[in-house]
């Protein structure tokens, strides 16, 4: 009994059994037929290559560059879709906005003018302060002052915006402080 | 067959970025070995021609992902053998293999007078070729080649000695008929 085509691919691999190896061994037979699958092995691996007839690589630049294009054409869709959604917000926001500001705008504006008309009714240039509240008085009045001036210089164009809003609060804001000078001395001198 | 297939890796670094004249000369490199590959497991040139254009395109795909372990080579012929046996499955020649293996017992009388090793290998089942190729000269193993075609290691172990013994018969007439 001799190895079979089996046998002898796996003892080339490596895997024989040990049957097979000894058989090998012994046999003249099989090591002849041992040498043929080598030899046949090797003149596989010295076959000429073979070449394509046709050189692909214009179709496979034509694919890829066709590709690529595809790839930009979904990138600037999508860059002009959030584009186009950033610009909606830009638009929609301040529509949103405006009359909220409006109202605060407002709102500030009447607070202001209900604190100067209280404070006219209070007429403190005719009443006695000290020293201190005179120049704490002083202060805020300059300030109230710096404020009117950057408020004169915004104007009707600046209606709306959230600058002109705060600008107003401060004006209030300070105007109350200036109410608080005015009450904190008259309720210690009684007046 | 003997080819130069080193690749400087100046080379695979600029093909890595997209540069097509980086990628062309990856192809000139490996056009013949993908083919040749691809012809031994195709039925026809035009297929190994598919082949060799399928595995060009996996590679500027997927070029980024060879970390370069192991020759280039090496990374290409995986692909190569890869499309090659998927389409070679997607044309179901198994059912072909089997009549054309159990038409193997006698040699064709051309065959009788001597053929070449180039035409003993068309004779073979388009499965038995793709393992005496894959295993023999590229150097798979055999489970390797089992995970590619979706099939067992012994199946791929079974059709290589089949290749061989179909070899021998056909390359060896006096002795097939002895």
């Amino acid at each position: 009994m001799h190895c079979t085509i089996e046998d002898l691919v796996a003892l080339r691999d490596g895997e024989g059994s040990v049957w097979a190896r000894r058989h090998v061994e012994e046999c003249a037979e099989c090591q002849a037929e041992r040498e043929r699958l080598y030899q046949r092995v090797a003149q596989l691996k010295a076959l000429p290559a073979l070449r394509p007839s046709r050189d692909r690589w214009h179709a496979i630049r034509d694919t890829v560059v066709a590709e690529r294009s595809r790839k930009r054409q979904r990138w600037m869709r999508s860059g002009l879709a959030v584009a186009a959604a950033v610009a909606g917000l830009m638009i929609v926001r301040p529509m949103l906005q405006k009359p909220v500001l409006a109202d605060d705008l407002a709102k500030a504006k009447l607070q202001s003018a209900q604190l100067e008309t209280v404070l006219r009714d209070y007429d403190s240039d005719s009443r006695v302060m000290s020293g201190r509240e005179a120049d704490l008085t002083a202060q805020l009045e300059d300030q109230i002052a710096s404020l009117d001036g950057r408020l004169a210089q915004f104007g009707d164009s600046g209606f709306g915006d959230a600058q002109l809003v705060d600008l107003w609060r401060q004006r209030v804001d300070l105007m109350q402080q200036l109410m608080q000078v005015h009450v904190t001395r008259a309720k210690y001198v009684g007046l | 067959m003997t080819l130069s297939l080193s690749v400087p890796d100046i080379l695979v670094a600029r093909a890595k970025t997209g540069n097509l004249e980086a990628l062309e000369a990856l192809y000139r490199a490996f056009e013949t070995p993908v083919y040749n590959l691809a012809r031994r497991i195709c039925r026809t040139p035009e297929d190994a021609e598919d082949v060799l254009q399928e595995t060009f395109l996996e590679v500027v795909k997927s070029i980024g992902q060879y970390r370069g372990e192991g020759h280039l080579w090496g990374w290409v012929r995986q692909i190569a053998a890869s499309k090659a046996l998927m389409r070679l499955r997607a044309e179901k020649l198994r059912a072909t293999d089997e009549l054309i293996d159990e038409a193997a017992g006698a040699p064709p009388p051309s065959v009788a007078a001597g053929i070449d090793l180039e035409r003993a290998l068309e004779q073979l089942s388009a499965m038995s070729r793709a393992v005496v190729w894959l295993h023999d000269v590229e150097g798979f193993t055999h489970e390797e080649i089992a995970e590619r075609m979706g099939r067992t290691v012994s199946f791929s172990k079974s059709q290589l000695a089949r290749a061989h013994a179909r070899l021998r018969r056909l390359l060896s007439p006096a002795v097939a008929g002895s």
